[in-house]
């Protein structure tokens, strides 16, 4: 059973994967936090991050389906929120919609809320699809993540699928011997099988353990990774935060112009 | 220092947690450059005693790999020395990429970033993978899996290689391919396997055990030729 990694993408040659992935890491997150402080009514700065983040991700030539797909699986956990934010009582006007009453405060909340979370998730996926895995895990550790994240992170992007092809294989078995009706009266075996595959996945961790044990493992992963940034990050860097910059600051800097 | 021995296990006694007998009395030696096939029934002991060659597993009884005694102050020069290959390929390969898995040994012996390099690539290309560091292992076909595990000790240059199963789960021609690679390698090795075809192709000497008890220790010629002996302990069925 073949499964797709989240860096897929990795692998094609583009300027953005050829950036140091600390870069990357610098350039999305500095984009996420200029985005979630925007005020909620700067729709034209808004605007303007989804054009950066679009022209970042034409450069990358990943797929902007892929893409896309990976950002609506946020959609079910914002909208949840969301949703009826407009339906309460705001201050701002209010607008009728087939009988609905739709408050214009509680609609910039559904914007700016959505907006931003949409931003954010798009964002990360771009850069873990743009990244080599080990890259990405190289950068956060020398920009100071813990090495715990780093160890739990590499070992779940290496063995997610080896636990989901085995639980597959079990299901195969399963519902090879005539598993069916409801899954209500079927609970017990379920139950059955999360703790099998929860046994595997522990004896699994104990022979990988040795395996590096083996090879001379002291308690630290370490890595080869000494990646420099290098002239092109930095122009990367300041290109990009200094135009997110400037669409986060411009209402505050017309004012400014005009005030004196 | 020179020794001609590159195993002596002294009255070796393991149990397990649960109290059951594992190892009972092992003694064995294995010469220097020598390659030996370790026979033996499911749940014979075969992998529980390779587990005593680089210290994973410490019974009681005397065990000394190239003639120091495995302690805490030993295991890193022993782990050096021996390269242990494990069963299931996905347990031996744990990094993002194929590059990582064969360097994690280098690395953690403190190399140089270029001795670290070549010495991957070196691994690689004695396996026949040149080319597939970049990889994730979990997109390699079975054998090449089996094929990269065997890469990530030979990067650390042992001098005596242990294998458990190395052609278990694999198609004929994966299997052909393993023991050519197995049979260029001039170090000593252990072999654990139930196929004797395998074994009289890869090894001069064969270690039959059953039960947790060395029962046969000697050519493999005399071994395989012993058959009222390979029926009694299960490795040929009438």
């Amino acid at each position: 059973m073949k499964h797709f990694f989240i860096d897929k993408y990795s692998e094609i040659k583009s300027p953005i994967n050829d950036l140091n992935a600390r870069a990357k890491v610098i350039i999305f997150f500095a984009l996420i936090l200029l985005c979630a402080t925007t005020p909620p009514n700067a729709f034209l700065a808004f605007g303007g991050y989804y054009l950066i983040l679009s022209g970042i991700l034409l450069v990358s030539k990943v797929p902007l389906g892929f893409v896309l797909k990976r950002t609506v699986v946020a959609a079910p956990f914002v909208l949840m929120v969301t949703l009826f934010i407009p339906f309460m009582e705001g201050g701002g006007g209010s607008y009728n919609l087939w009988g609905l009453t739709l408050h214009r405060s509680g609609l910039i909340v559904l914007f700016n809320v959505s907006v931003k979370a949409f931003f954010g998730v798009a964002a990360l996926t771009l850069l873990t699809s743009a990244t080599p895995f080990n890259e990405l895990m190289d950068g956060l550790k020398q920009m100071g993540v813990p090495k715990i994240f780093i160890t739990t992170a590499s070992f779940m992007y290496r063995y997610i699928f080896v636990v989901v092809n085995e639980a597959m294989r079990m299901k195969r078995a399963r519902d090879s011997r005539n598993f069916e009706g409801k899954w209500i009266w079927q609970t017990r075996t379920i139950g059955h099988m999360i703790a099998t595959l929860f046994l595997r996945s522990y004896e699994r961790g104990e022979r990988i353990y040795s395996a590096m044990l083996s090879r001379g493992y002291d308690g630290e992963v370490k890595s080869l990774g000494k990646h420099p940034i290098v002239f092109k990050d930095v122009v990367f860097i300041t290109l990009i935060i200094s135009l997110a910059a400037l669409l986060r600051f411009s209402h505050a800097l017309t004012k400014l112009i005009s005030g004196s | 220092m020179h020794h001609n021995k590159a195993v002596e296990i002294k009255n070796l006694h393991y149990k397990y947690p649960d109290g059951t007998m594992a190892l009972d009395d092992i003694n064995i030696t294995i010469e220097h450059g020598e390659s030996v096939a370790l026979l033996g029934p499911n749940g014979a002991g075969k992998s529980t005693l390779i587990l005593h060659l680089n210290g994973i597993l410490r019974g009681n009884g005397e065990i000394k790999v190239f003639g120091l005694p495995v302690n805490k102050h030993t295991l890193k020069e022993i782990r050096r020395r021996v390269g242990l290959v494990f069963q299931d390929p996905d347990d031996q390969l744990f990094c993002p990429t194929v590059f990582e898995d064969v360097a994690f040994g280098p690395i953690n012996m403190g190399l140089t970033k270029e001795e670290i390099s070549t010495r991957v690539n070196k691994a690689l290309a004695s396996v026949e993978l040149e080319g597939f560091g970049k990889r994730s292992a979990y997109h390699l076909s079975f054998g090449q899996k089996k094929r990269v595990a065997i890469a990530t000790v030979l990067s650390m240059e042992p001098d005596m290689l242990v294998l458990d199963e190395p052609t278990s789960n694999l198609d004929p021609r994966g299997r052909g391919k393993i023991i050519k690679i197995l049979n260029s390698l001039p170090v000593t090795k252990v072999v654990v396997t139930h196929n004797l075809n395998e074994a009289a192709k890869l090894c001069k000497k064969a270690i039959i055990m059953d039960k947790g008890r060395i029962v046969a220790d000697e050519d493999i010629e005399k071994v395989l030729s012993n058959r009222p002996m390979l029926e009694a302990h299960g490795l040929i069925s009438s």
